[in-house]
């Protein structure tokens, strides 16, 4: 798995690649965490080049979100493959989180 | 008694040890087994989501986070059914101890053992012989789940 960072707009873009696990949500959990304590708003994670997702990256993400709610802050996920927009699902997930189709749409202010 | 020596082709077993770096080869190993069995797309995701779940359960549970305890897992492709036995040496666990979640209630964790049951027809925990965690997870093609 790979994280990179970026900012558009006002926005902190994450962009994931690859598969989240046990193995690798520790690394996208520190990304998250740095962004938290500065209290980054929208933070925005592109799963476009993520092809799986278990209930570790899940939780990583449910970290994010209530620890994002607690500044008043936003966290957006955009380009959920189908696969995993299933896990999702699986997970009674989908409408946890504001999941968006694009990069720039999750982006906006 | 079963030949050990004959040919299974679709019988495959492997042994590794209990760090989450393995866990892609797991799902590797099982995504292939389930296109053999002809699952489609959706249903091959909702297994390798299973095992994944299964084999961090073992790392977490059966061994405490320990990275270098042996985890078995065996496939088995038919063309009716996946069937995966995943065998540990650690401590017998039984399920209604591992935490698990309403899902309701959204808080990190605990739904590894809910999206295992939800996915396979059959999820089956017993005690094995080396005083460990035998489970075996079944998923037939185009059956009803069978109530446990």
């Amino acid at each position: 798995m790979k994280v990179s960072q970026e900012t558009q707009g006002s926005a902190t873009l994450f962009i994931v690649e690859g598969q989240v696990d046990m193995h690798t949500s520790p690394e996208l959990r520190g990304h998250l965490r740095e962004a938290l304590g500065s209290q980054a708003s929208p933070l925005v994670v592109d799963l476009t080049k993520v092809g799986f997702i278990d209930s570790s990256g899940l939780a990583t993400l449910i970290e994010a979100l209530q620890a994002v709610g607690k500044y008043g802050g936003k966290l957006r996920l955009c380009g959920l493959t189908p696969e995993v927009r299933k896990l999702f699902d699986l997970a009674q997930l989908s409408t946890i989180f504001d999941l968006r189709d694009s990069r720039d749409d999750a982006c906006s202010d | 008694m079963s030949d050990p020596h004959a040919a299974t082709e679709d019988h495959v077993s492997f042994r590794m040890p209990s760090h989450p770096r393995y866990l892609p080869l797991v799902r590797s190993v099982v995504a292939e087994s389930a296109e053999l069995v002809g699952f489609d797309t959706d249903l091959r995701t909702r297994i390798l989501l299973a095992v994944t779940e299964a084999v961090t359960n073992v790392i977490r549970h059966a061994y405490g986070g320990a990275e270098d305890r042996p985890i078995e897992l065996e496939v088995r492709a038919s063309e009716d059914e996946l069937r995966l036995d995943l065998i540990d040496y650690g401590r017998f666990i039984d399920p209604k101890h591992i935490a698990s979640r309403p899902l309701e209630d959204v808080r990190p964790g605990g739904l590894g053992v809910h999206l295992i049951k939800t996915t396979m027809d059959r999820v089956a925990y017993r005690e094995n012989a080396h005083g460990g965690t035998t489970l075996t997870m079944v998923k037939h093609v185009s059956q009803p789940k069978e109530s446990s």
